[in-house]
């Protein structure tokens, strides 16, 4: 069982108001980050499925952060609220097959600055290096 | 208990409390197949065996029929439960259907490893316990231990799906048309096997909050895997922080979709912020 | 199919020197749906949003995709600059290659060009795939409601009809003024409470635009901004209006100390709303007054400063000096707040009369002396280091503003969030007076503590973002939002497809989703005015018949699947 060390792919959805902001101010900052990660913005967390979060990990990503707001301060009226209810649930899915609900990272309101959105990429990139390799769950693998 | 039902439903027709009930009847050649009882003498041929969820069979033919139509159900503990689901989602009109409800015997609980193999309103027989299924060992090995080696487990049992949807078909929580477990943007088409990881843990999940435990799905399946096992440990964590049970109260929807003001964590406070790597704000 | 331009920019290669724009570049333009790429040196000086313009129009295409710095950069205001130009915003997106990517992955040459690739192959997906919302334009009724007629309503209320609207104005008491009504000396001038606001009484009673509804309360809010139809209950019956805004100023309410100091069993330990009322009627005789300040404030419970009592201890000490000759008055404070020049002369003004300071630890709070009246306290002082008892014949205690018990439900009604204690949640922090839902506005003390000039001023802070709105007349739904450039769409319920479950009912924080019956089945059909493109429905629609047609499952499933395509 080979790990994915080599392999880490993480697809980062954030919303426009946290995650976004952190990524802006760690680019100022000119904070280095490994390259091994795509972000697509929604407008807010709420948008984010469950089901997308599992096309991701289907399509060949190793890892799925979700960055929102913190929990009082969604924009959308605590519209990140079931967000995280919901996704905390696939990550118990994501336990119960072994697969890891560590592959899926939820950050609300903990990757607004600089330096937590840097540190969050950096550390969340380390720890799938030392997952096991989920080859054998995509449909190419064995 | 089978005398007890046949009573009672027959008291339903008469009373026209009901202008049909839906059961099982020992047919032609002895074939045993869901009927409609309309006349109280037909329900001589009413058998209770084998377990047969009706919940969906129910939504259809209230579907057809004209809105002054009402049908009773003869349901075990899961197919009431699967009722008070598709109530909940619309599906069925509460006021057209009435249950008839009886309780499984301990040897059909243990088959389904069922923790509640009675209806909530039961009219013939008598309840027994049901059994916890997380302590089944062959559960356990499915949902415990080593990551690396249940993950292995999992993709070797998954891998064997030859995507005939019948876990989606007889479930009876899965109603939609279209279903996303057909759609290219979700599961790849004309695959076999199926995607496991877009195809089964997609249908897992949008079962997470309404699974009833009736194990329709792994009993439908051809290849034996054990999907209802995928579901225990969302079960358990509605359980566990929302005290919620899908199937127990039309009138509660899943705490999944609301905010925390109105579907608080029993016990834990709201957190501030909330980051699954332990990092602070 | 509508081809799609990609504008790449160096940024006098602060992009250029990290990512490879020329290979990209060349890949791109083998894409059937891109219709050009072009390099530039900057997107963001004069000028070059009139060039880009003019590309864009000469290709004749409707998306853009600008491959520069971030929104938080400068992409919004060129996205601003091409929509001046005459470009449909709607349809340019930006993808950020400076901050989120040359300049984290500077070291990385080779991986940042491949997510820039990748990225940008995404951007492409989601404008192929992308589908336009269809835009509803709202009438906005030219009336608005003002709930409350405290300071802060009243001054919302004539603020907007100074301006041409007409106002109802409810209020549950009989008549306008709130609290100040019962205060007859207010700090920092001296005047009593309704002649603070006595203009705005007047104004409200001769100005025709408003009409006040005394004894009233609001029983149902339907509609949405800029159509909202509200029912009132009053002595006359139910009145039915349709207004295109709501000012709330339903004000606060102040705690009970129940159980502290002594309050409600001890003689003479009362809170400052009870001393307002002995001054009101000349029962506040006395040869000492001690009052305390923060009780059952900057706690664990409630750890706000409510900002007014440290004024009004100010104000109350010096009155009981005045009219008891001789009597003394002490003040046992954790701070004195005093914000501003006004409120600090005050202060000194205090202190010159004679008004005694001590202050105490929060951890070691005075206690109270006597059985059945009040006979002193003891205090520690932590400036002297040490523990006095004063000799008193009366305890005031100033205790914090706390929401009105009928907040809540009036937040139910109007949906719009309101903070850990229960005051109305503004949009922190730039819309002090603004609410998440648009066409409510919120002012005085049911937003925050306040003395009574900052609920005027509040008022008409409300009273003119509330113009802005109505005045707005057509308004078109999708540019109803804070996002710069508008609302990403509305979502909108395929008929077909939906199996009518209600997910999206119960979990839109706008109460954009309903259900409705059609045949034997029930269909979900969102109301786009309500809608503000949150997605929460998407995400927990079953079978995908829930859609953002801006960002809708085709182009996120692409998206997701070009993300980490293989690049060279
Ligand atoms: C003891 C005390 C002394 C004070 N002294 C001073 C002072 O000296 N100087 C100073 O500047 N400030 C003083 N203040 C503060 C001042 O009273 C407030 O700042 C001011 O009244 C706030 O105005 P408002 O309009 O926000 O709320 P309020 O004055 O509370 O008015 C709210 C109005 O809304 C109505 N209302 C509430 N709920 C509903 C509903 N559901 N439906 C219909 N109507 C509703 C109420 O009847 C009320 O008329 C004092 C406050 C207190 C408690
Ligand atoms: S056990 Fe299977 S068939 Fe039964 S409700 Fe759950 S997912 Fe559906
Ligand atoms: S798998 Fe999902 S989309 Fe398909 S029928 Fe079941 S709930 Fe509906
Ligand atoms: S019933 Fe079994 S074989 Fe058929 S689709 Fe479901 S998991 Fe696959
Ligand atoms: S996108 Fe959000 S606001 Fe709009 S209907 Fe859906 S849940 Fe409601
Ligand atoms: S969640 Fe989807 S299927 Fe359910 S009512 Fe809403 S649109 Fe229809």
């Amino acid at each position: 069982m080979s790990a994915e060390r080599g392999n880490v792919k993480i697809l980062v959805f954030t919303c426009r108001w946290c995650g976004l902001i952190g990524a802006d101010g760690a680019g100022r900052k000119r904070i280095e980050l490994p390259a091994s990660y795509r972000v697509i913005q929604v407008d807010c967390a709420g948008y984010v499925e469950p089901d997308a979060v599992i096309r991701a990990l289907a399509s060949g990503a190793t890892g799925v952060a979700v960055l929102g707001c913190h929990v009082g301060g969604c924009r959308f009226n605590d519209a990140n609220h079931p967000a995280l209810k919901r996704l905390e649930l696939l990550k118990t899915l994501l336990d119960t097959t072994g697969i890891g609900g560590r592959r899926l990272l939820l950050g609300f309101g903990t990757a607004h600055e600089s330096h937590q959105y840097a540190e969050m990429i950096v550390d969340f990139h380390r720890e799938l290096e030392g997952m096991p390799s989920m080859a054998s769950w995509l449909p190419q693998g064995e | 208990m089978l005398d007890q039902v046949k009573q009672k439903a027959k008291e339903i027709l008469e009373k026209k409390e009901a202008d049909g009930v839906l059961g099982l009847r020992k047919g032609l050649f002895d074939v045993i197949h869901p009927h409609v009882f309309t006349v109280p003498s037909e329900l001589d041929a009413l058998v209770l065996e084998p377990k047969w969820l009706f919940a969906k069979m129910a939504r259809a033919i209230l579907r057809e029929k004209p809105q002054a139509w009402r049908l009773a159900v003869i349901v075990r503990g899961c197919d009431e439960r699967a009722i008070v689901e598709l109530v909940k989602r619309n599906q069925i009109d509460r006021e057209r259907l009435l249950t008839l409800g009886y309780a499984c015997d301990m040897d059909q609980a243990k088959a389904c490893l069922c923790s509640r193999p009675f209806p909530q309103k039961l009219d013939a027989g008598a309840a027994v316990e049901g059994v916890d299924p997380l302590a089944d060992e062959r559960v356990k090995a499915y949902l415990e231990g080593d990551a690396g080696k249940r993950m292995e487990m999992w993709a070797a049992q998954l891998k064997r799906c030859i995507k005939c949807y019948g876990c989606r078909n007889s479930c009876p929580i899965c109603v939609c048309v279209p279903c996303k477990l057909e759609d290219d943007v979700w599961v790849e088409r004309g695959v076999i096997p199926a995607e496991m990881i877009s195809f089964q843990i997609i249908r897992a999940f949008h079962l997470s909050d309404t699974c009833v435990a009736c194990g329709a799905c792994q009993e439908a399946c051809p290849v034996g895997i054990p999907l209802m096992t995928l579901q225990l440990s969302m079960r358990e964590a509605l359980k566990k922080d929302y005290n919620y049970e899908a199937g127990l109260d039309a009138n509660r929807k899943s705490p999944v979709l609301f905010d925390f003001a109105k579907e608080p964590r029993p016990g834990q406070a709201v957190p501030d912020w909330v980051d699954s790597m332990g990092k602070k704000p | 199919m509508a081809k799609i331009g990609v504008i790449l920019c160096t940024c006098f290669g602060e992009i250029g020197r990290v990512v490879d724009l020329e290979s990209l570049k060349t890949r791109l333009e083998a894409d059937p749906a891109v219709d050009f790429v072009t390099i530039r040196d900057s997107l963001c000086l004069p000028g070059d949003a009139t060039r880009m313009q003019a590309l864009i129009r000469e290709r004749g295409i409707g998306k853009v995709i600008l491959g520069a710095c971030s929104i938080y950069g400068k992409m919004e205001f060129v996205r601003l600059a091409l929509a001046r130009e005459g470009t449909n915003i709607r349809t340019v997106r930006a993808v950020d290659l400076r901050e989120g990517c040359a300049w984290v992955h500077g070291k990385d040459p080779v991986g940042a060009s491949r997510r820039a690739a990748n990225q940008l192959e995404m951007e492409i997906a989601l404008l192929q795939n992308r589908q336009d919302s269809k835009d509803v334009a709202i009438r906005v009724q030219q009336e608005a409601l003002v709930i409350g007629a405290g300071p802060a309503g009243l001054s919302a209320a004539c603020g907007l009809a100074r301006l041409g609207f007409k106002i109802h104005l409810v209020d549950r008491g009989s008549a306008p003024g709130g609290l100040l009504n019962v205060i007859t000396k207010t700090f920092p001038i001296d005047e009593p409470g309704p002649e603070k606001i006595k203009n705005l009484v007047d104004e409200t009673g001769n100005n025709s635009l408003i009409r006040f509804y005394g004894k009233t309360k609001v029983s149902a809010v339907k509609g949405y901004a800029g159509d909202f139809k509200v029912s009132l209950a009053g002595p006359e019956g139910n009145t039915a209006l349709r207004v295109g805004a709501v000012v709330l100023a339903t004000g606060a309410r102040v705690l009970f100390p129940q159980g502290m100091f002594g309050y409600g069993k001890v003689k003479n330990v009362i809170t400052q709303m009870e001393m307002e009322r002995r001054f009101a009627t000349g029962a506040a005789s006395c040869k000492t007054a001690v009052f305390v300040q923060c009780v059952g404030a900057r706690n664990s419970e409630r750890p706000y400063c409510s900002t007014i009592c440290c004024p009004l201890s100010l104000k109350n000490a010096m009155r009981v000096m005045d009219e008891n000759p001789g009597a003394k008055a002490y003040v046992l404070h954790r701070d004195i707040m005093t914000p501003g020049s006004v409120l600090e002369a005050y202060y000194r003004k205090a202190l010159q009369k004679g008004v005694q300071f001590i202050r105490f630890d929060a951890d070691r709070p005075p206690e109270m002396r006597g059985q059945d009246q009040v006979s002193g306290i003891e205090v520690f002082d932590t400036i002297s280091g040490v523990s006095r008892t004063i000799e008193t014949d009366l305890l005031v205690l100033s205790t914090p503003f706390i929401p009105d018990p009928d907040a809540t439900a009036l937040a139910r009604m109007l949906n719009i969030p309101v903070d850990k204690y229960g005051f109305y949640a503004e949009v922190y922090p730039i819309h002090p007076v603004e609410t998440r839902n648009d066409g409510i506005f919120i002012c005085g003390t049911a937003r925050w503590p306040v003395a009574s000039d900052q609920a005027i001023a509040q008022g008409e802070a409300a009273a003119m973002k509330a113009a802005s709105f109505l005045g707005k007349v057509d308004l078109s739904a999708l540019t109803m939002s804070r996002v710069p450039g508008g609302k990403l769409g509305h979502a909108v319920a395929d008929a077909a497809a939906c199996t009518g479950c209600g997910n999206c009912v119960a979990v839109c924080p706008y109460q954009a989703c309903r259900l409705q019956r059609t045949g034997n089945r029930s269909v979900s059909r969102v109301i786009k005015v309500r809608c503000k493109a949150c997605g929460s429905c998407v995400s927990v629609c079953p079978n995908g018949a829930m859609q953002m047609p801006e960002q809708n499952y085709r182009a996120v499933g692409e998206m997701i699947r070009r993300a980490f395509r293989e690049v060279r």
